[in-house]
C-alpha cells in the first residue's frame, strides 16, 4: 500500500499543478447510478487500482457504513474519500463524493453533486437506463458536471453493452461511442476509467473571494466525536483552530479537527480551495448542522453564502407508537422516546413530536423525506434504538388555506378543521418517472390514470423500453403504487419522483366510526372522487382484521357527517365454556385471560377490540 | 400431565402447607381426586389413566397419609366430593378404608354433602352399600349420552342403559342424592337426536326422582385426543348456530321440568343444588386430596404435582405433603377476578357492595365499573334489587365473553 502523505494548502510555491505530491491537480467526482447498477462495487474498484485499499479490503463496500445500508444495497449517507494516483507523472487527488442513491434524499444528492466537477454516470449493461439514472444525471447536469459514461457489469452473460450505450445517448444524449465499458468485478475498463478521469474532468473553478467559503455535503454523527462534516472548500481556507461560522443557521463553532478519509481518516492542518474533506468541531447534534449550509471564518466572514440551500422539508408523515407485547406488556413510550432521540442525532432530516391517540396511546408524529425515509426511519428504530413499534399508515403534507389567509401546512389528517373553515385544500403533486417495459405500457397508463395522474411524456428507449413521465398527487404513490407498478411489470420497472409543487384538489377528510365512535388514527384525506371506494375498501379490512365480537359491529366512513359506506361485523352467538372444572380455578382463569388478550396486540375502543394490525388497513384500500 | 416435579420455593419443593399449616384455616371442604379409568375418555382432560399396575391399594395408602397431614387445617367438613378419573372404579374394600380413614380425621358432624362420581358401568350394588354405610349422601352418575353412537364419539363405552342400572342401584341402597351429567354439541349430532337424548334422560330423571342435572355443551379441552381430532380434520365441530340451539333448548327443557339454572350448566329442583361446587363458585376455602386435586385456601391456590408416581412419591417423603403445581400466592387483583368469573357464573351473582368492598375505587370513572355498565346497558347483565349483579337471560350465552372483559377491564391501563 502506498505511503499516502496528508497533503498541506496548496501552495504556488511548489511549481507546477501535479509536479509533486505536495501540489496535486485534484478531480472532484460522484459516481450516479440506480441502485444496485454497482456503484458502490466500482468505488471499491477505483480505490484498490489506485491502491488506497487493499483487495481484501475491496471486498467489503467501505464507502457505505452502515449495516442498514449493505442490507438494503443502498447509500444513505455520503461520504469522502481522497486518493492519490500518479497518472502521465502528474501527480493526483481524486475525491470521490458519495452519494445516497434514493429520491428521498434528492436535496443531499443535490449538494453532494455541488462539491464536484464531474461525475461518473455507471448504467448496469444487463439493465440498462432506469428512472433513477435519469434523475440523478438531470441533477448533475443541472450542476454543470462533466459526465463519463460507464456500462457496468460487462462480465456477466447477459450483458449488452452496446445496446445500453445506445440507450444512454438517445435518453440522456451522452455520445454511445464515448461509454468506457467496465466490470467492475473483474477490473476491466477501470484504468480505462481512471485515466478518463483525470484528463477530462475538470479541476476545481477559480476562488471567486478571499474570503473562506465551504460547502457542507454531508454530515454524520459519531459517538465519540460528536458530528462529523463533509466539506468541499470552495473559497480560502479552513485550519484547525479557526472560528467559524455556519452562514445559514448563524452558529458558531471553533475547528478542533480536519482531515481527509484515505479511506482511512487522516488528519491535516489546513483544509485550501477545491480539497474535500472532513471537519470536527465539537458539534453536538445532527439537527445543529444543515447540509448545503456554507462555513465561512468568524472573524472575517465572506459576504455571501454559496448558493442553493434549503430547509430539509417532511413530505411523509406517520405516527410511531410502542407496540405491546403478547404477555400485554408494552415497551413503553420513555423506552420509544429515547431511541427516537439516539436517532435523531444520526439524522436531522427526519422530525417528530409526542402525540397521544384515543386508539394507540402515547407515541410520536414522524415526518421524512420519503417513503424509504420512513422504511428505514422504522427499520433503524427497532435495530438500533431495540424498540418495536406500530407504524400506522403514512399520509402526506397538505397546504391549507383558511378563510383568514393564511396558509398552514396539514400533515395529520385528524387536525384538518371543518371546511367552513378554510378556502381550499391543497395536495402535494410529484413528478413521476417511470422506466418500464413496453408491453406493460396500457396496464401502467391504466394504473397511473386510477391514481388521478396526469400524463406528460413518454419517449421510447429502446423497442423494448419506455420511459414515461407523469404528475400524480403524491398521496397517490404512498399506498401501494410502487408494488403495483412491480407487479404489473414483473418486476421491471424502476419509479423516480421529485415534488414540483401543490395544488388545489377537491379533498375531503374521511373519518371512520366503529361501534358508532370516531377512530381519528383511521381517518384519511382523499380526492371526493376516489374517497367513496377507498372508504368501503378500508371497511372491508376493517371487517377482516377485527375479531367478531357479541354484539354485531356497525363500521361506517363519513365525509362530514354523510356517511359513504358502511358495514358491519356480525356478533358471536355463544362464548361459554359449560363444562364445571372442578376446583382449578387458575387455569379456568387463565383462560379468559387469554381469551380477553387474545394472540394479537389489541386496543379498544369503546368496547371494541381492535388489533393493532387494523390500523395499517388504511394503507392498502385498493382491492 | 407428565410434570415430574412441583415447583420449588426458595429452593424447597413447595407443597400444600405453604397455605394449610396456619391455625387461622378453617376449610369445610374437601376434595378427593381418584385418578383411575379403565379408559380414557377421548373429550376428558382431567388427570386419569388406565391402571394396569393395580396400584389402587398404594393410592389409598398415600391417600391416608395426605389426608393425616392435612386434617388439622379442616373445620367441620360441610362438604366432600371424590372425583376422576373413575371413583367408582376402586374396590369397595379401598373405599372401606378410605370412607374409614375420612370419618376418623375428620369431623363430620355437620357433612351436609358427600358426593361421589360414578361411571354407570362400574356401581355395583355392593359398592353403592358401602358408600352409603360410609357416610356418601350423593352420587352423580356420568350417563353424557343415551345415543351410543355419540357415546363412542365421546370414546366413553359404557351401555347406555347401565345408566338406569346404576342410578337404581344407588337409589336402593340409600343415596337419595342423585345427579346424571349429560353432553352436548357431539360432533355428527343434530339438534333433534339432543332432543330426543334430553327427552330420554328427562324421563329417567322423572322415573328415578332425580333432583340434580348437569347439561354441557362439549369443550374442546386443549391436549385431549378430541381436540387433536378437531386440528387433525378427522371431526369436525358442529356449528355455531345448531349449538346455540341446543343450548337453549336445554335450557328451556330443563326449566319446564322444574330444573332451575343455578351454574351456566347446572340444574337443580329447588334445594337440591350440589353445595360443594357452590363452595368453589363462592370462592370459600377447600382441601385437596389425591393426584392433580386443586385447592384453596387463605388465598392460596394449589394443585397437587399431577402423576400418580410423583404424587405418592412426594407423599410419602414430606410428611404426607403432596409436590404442588400451579402456585398461587395471595394477590388481591387475581382473587378479584376470580369472584368475578366465577360468581358471574352462578344464578346468584355477585354482590355488587362486595365486589366494590373488594376493588377499591368504583366510581363512575372506574374501568370495571364502566364495563358493567355497559354490560347492563347491552342487556347482559342485570343488577337485581338486592344489590346483586348477574347475568341477565341474554347475558347467559356470553358468560365468558362478559367476565373476560370485566377480568380485563381489572388490568392496569397505560
Amino acid at each position: 500500500m502506498a505511503e499516502i502523505k496528508p497533503i498541506l494548502a496548496l501552495d504556488p510555491t511548489l511549481g507546477e499543478e501535479g509536479s509533486c505530491p505536495e501540489n496535486p491537480v485534484i478531480r472532484n467526482f460522484s459516481i450516479i447510478a440506480h441502485i444496485d447498477h454497482g456503484k458502490s462495487t466500482l468505488s471499491d474498484r477505483l480505490l484498490q487500482s489506485t491502491n488506497a485499499i487493499t483487495e481484501r479490503e475491496a471486498r467489503e463496500q467501505i464507502l457505505d457504513s452502515m449495516d442498514l445500508e449493505r442490507e438494503r444495497g443502498i447509500t444513505i449517507k455520503a461520504s469522502a474519500v481522497s486518493v492519490r494516483h500518479v497518472h502521465n507523472g502528474k501527480h493526483y487527488l481524486l475525491n470521490f463524493i458519495d452519494t445516497p442513491g434514493h429520491v428521498d434524499f434528492s436535496y443531499e444528492v443535490s449538494r453532494a453533486l455541488t462539491a464536484c466537477e464531474g461525475a461518473v454516470l455507471v448504467v448496469d449493461s444487463t439493465q440498462g437506463v432506469e428512472a433513477q439514472t435519469v434523475a440523478n444525471t438531470y441533477l448533475a447536469v443541472n450542476n454543470n458536471l462533466e459526465i463519463i459514461t460507464v456500462i457496468n457489469k460487462i462480465d456477466l452473460p447477459a450483458a449488452e453493452p452496446d445496446e445500453r450505450a445506445m440507450e444512454v445517448e438517445q435518453v440522456l444524449g451522452f455520445p454511445a461511442e464515448e461509454a468506457i465499458f467496465v466490470s467492475a468485478k473483474s477490473g476491466q475498463g477501470i484504468p480505462e476509467l481512471l485515466e478518463r478521469i483525470c484528463e477530462v474532468l475538470p479541476s476545481p473553478r477559480e476562488q471567486q473571494t478571499k474570503r473562506t467559503r465551504a460547502l457542507i455535503f454531508d454530515s454524520h454523527y459519531d459517538d465519540y466525536r460528536g458530528v462529523v462534516v463533509y466539506i468541499r472548500m470552495f473559497d480560502g481556507k479552513l485550519s484547525v483552530g479557526d472560528k467559524v461560522r455556519m452562514m445559514g443557521t448563524g452558529r458558531t463553532y471553533t475547528v478542533t479537527e480536519l482531515g481527509k478519509y484515505t479511506p482511512k481518516p487522516q488528519k491535516v492542518t489546513t483544509l485550501g480551495p477545491g480539497e474535500t474533506g472532513y471537519l470536527i468541531a465539537n458539534i453536538k447534534a445532527l439537527a445543529d448542522v444543515r447540509v448545503g449550509d456554507t462555513i465561512t471564518q468568524e472573524l472575517e466572514p465572506a459576504e455571501k453564502a454559496l448558493p442553493g440551500y434549503e430547509e430539509p422539508r417532511q413530505m411523509v408523515f406517520c405516527d410511531f407508537y410502542p407496540a405491546t407485547t403478547e404477555d400485554g406488556k408494552g415497551q413503553n413510550f420513555e423506552d420509544l422516546r429515547e431511541a427516537m432521540e439516539k436517532l435523531a442525532l444520526n439524522d436531522a432530516s427526519f422530525t417528530y413530536h409526542a402525540v397521544h391517540s384515543e386508539a394507540l396511546g402515547f407515541g410520536f408524529r414522524c415526518g421524512f423525506l420519503g417513503l424509504l425515509h420512513m422504511d428505514i426511519i422504522q427499520e433503524r428504530l427497532e435495530r438500533e434504538g431495540g424498540v418495536e413499534v406500530v407504524q400506522t399508515a403514512p399520509n402526506v403534507t397538505y397546504e391549507l388555506l383558511k378563510r383568514d389567509k393564511e396558509l398552514v401546512e396539514i400533515s395529520n389528517p385528524a387536525d384538518l378543521p371543518d371546511p367552513s373553515l378554510w378556502l381550499e385544500l391543497r395536495e402535494p403533486i410529484v413528478r413521476v418517472e417511470l422506466m418500464i417495459n413496453t408491453d406493460s405500457v396500457g396496464d401502467i397508463m391504466a394504473l397511473c390514470l386510477s391514481r388521478r395522474g396526469e400524463f406528460k411524456s413518454q419517449q421510447a428507449v429502446s423497442e423494448m423500453r419506455q420511459f414515461m413521465t407523469w404528475e400524480m398527487p403524491l398521496a397517490e404513490i404512498i399506498y401501494d403504487f410502487y408494488d403495483k407498478l412491480k407487479s404489473i411489470t414483473r418486476g421491471y420497472a424502476t419509479m423516480d419522483y421529485e415534488i414540483i409543487g401543490f395544488r388545489k384538489e377537491n379533498l375531503s377528510k374521511v373519518d371512520i366510526l366503529i361501534n358508532g365512535e370516531i377512530v381519528e388514527a383511521l381517518s384519511f384525506i382523499s380526492h371526493r372522487d376516489t374517497a367513496d371506494k377507498r372508504g368501503r375498501a378500508l371497511l372491508n379490512k376493517l371487517k377482516k382484521q377485527i375479531d367478531r365480537h357479541q354484539f354485531e359491529i356497525p363500521l361506517q366512513a363519513i365525509i362530514g357527517g354523510k356517511i359513504i359506506a358502511r358495514e358491519s361485523i356480525k356478533g358471536v352467538r355463544k362464548n361459554v365454556t359449560a363444562k364445571c372444572y372442578g376446583g382449578d380455578v387458575s387455569r379456568k382463569r387463565k383462560l379468559l385471560e387469554k381469551q380477553k388478550k387474545g394472540k394479537k396486540k389489541m386496543k379498544s375502543i369503546g368496547s371494541v377490540n381492535i388489533p393493532q394490525e387494523a390500523f395499517m388497513a388504511v394503507l392498502d384500500t385498493s382491492e | 400431565m407428565n410434570q415430574t416435579t412441583g415447583i420449588t420455593v426458595g429452593g424447597q419443593r413447595a407443597d400444600a402447607r405453604i397455605a394449610l399449616t396456619s391455625p387461622d384455616v378453617d376449610a369445610r371442604s374437601l376434595y378427593v381426586h381418584v385418578p383411575f379409568c379403565f379408559h380414557k375418555c377421548h373429550y376428558c382432560d382431567f388427570y386419569s389413566f388406565v391402571d394396569s399396575r393395580d396400584r389402587q391399594a398404594e393410592f389409598v395408602q398415600a391417600l391416608e397419609v395426605e389426608l393425616k397431614a392435612m386434617s388439622p387445617a379442616a373445620g367441620r367438613l360441610q362438604t366432600i366430593f371424590v372425583g376422576g378419573g373413575t371413583p367408582s372404579l376402586l374396590r369397595p374394600e379401598l373405599w372401606r378404608r378410605l370412607l374409614q380413614t375420612l370419618g376418623d380425621r375428620f369431623d363430620l358432624s355437620q357433612l351436609a354433602e358427600f358426593t361421589v362420581e360414578c361411571n354407570p358401568e362400574t356401581v355395583t350394588r355392593e359398592l353403592a352399600e358401602v358408600l352409603r354405610e360410609g357416610g356418601v349422601t350423593r352420587a352423580s352418575v356420568g350417563a353424557q349420552s343415551f345415543d351410543a353412537r355419540h357415546l363412542k364419539t365421546l370414546e366413553r363405552w359404557h351401555d347406555p342403559a347401565n345408566v338406569e342400572r346404576s342410578l337404581e342401584f344407588l337409589r336402593d341402597a340409600g343415596i337419595a342424592r342423585r345427579s346424571v351429567d349429560l353432553i352436548f354439541g357431539i360432533p355428527g349430532q343434530t339438534l333433534a337426536e339432543w332432543e330426543a337424548d334430553l327427552d330420554t334422560a328427562l324421563g329417567l330423571l322423572d322415573g328415578e326422582g332425580i333432583e340434580h342435572v348437569s347439561a354441557y355443551a362439549l369443550t374442546y379441552e386443549q391436549g385431549t385426543a378430541m381436540t387433536k381430532k378437531l386440528e387433525l380434520g378427522r371431526l369436525d365441530a358442529i356449528d355455531e348456530d345448531t349449538e346455540v340451539g341446543m343450548q337453549l333448548l336445554t335450557w328451556s327443557k330443563l326449566a319446564e321440568r322444574g330444573f332451575g339454572r343455578y351454574e351456566v350448566s347446572n340444574f337443580a329442583r329447588a334445594g337440591a343444588e350440589c353445595l360443594h361446587n357452590l363452595a368453589y363458585w363462592r370462592q370459600e376455602q377447600w382441601l385437596a386430596a389425591g393426584p392433580s386435586a386443586s385447592g384453596h385456601a387463605r388465598g392460596f391456590r394449589w394443585k397437587n404435582v399431577p402423576r400418580l408416581t410423583d404424587w405418592m412419591e412426594s407423599v410419602r417423603t414430606s410428611d404426607g405433603w403432596s409436590s404442588v403445581v400451579d402456585l398461587e400466592t395471595p394477590n388481591a387483583p387475581r382473587a378479584l377476578a376470580e369472584r368475578i368469573m366465577t360468581g358471574l357464573r352462578l344464578r346468584e351473582g355477585l354482590d355488587l357492595n362486595a365486589l366494590q368492598e373488594q376493588a377499591g375505587t368504583f366510581g363512575a370513572g372506574d374501568p370495571l365499573r364502566r364495563e358493567i355498565d355497559r354490560f347492563v346497558q347491552s342487556g347482559d347483565l342485570e343488577i337485581a334489587a338486592d344489590a346483586r349483579l348477574r347475568l341477565a337471560e341474554r347475558g347467559w350465552l356470553f358468560a365468558d365473553g362478559i367476565a373476560a372483559a370485566l377480568m380485563g377491564s381489572l388490568s392496569p391501563r397505560p
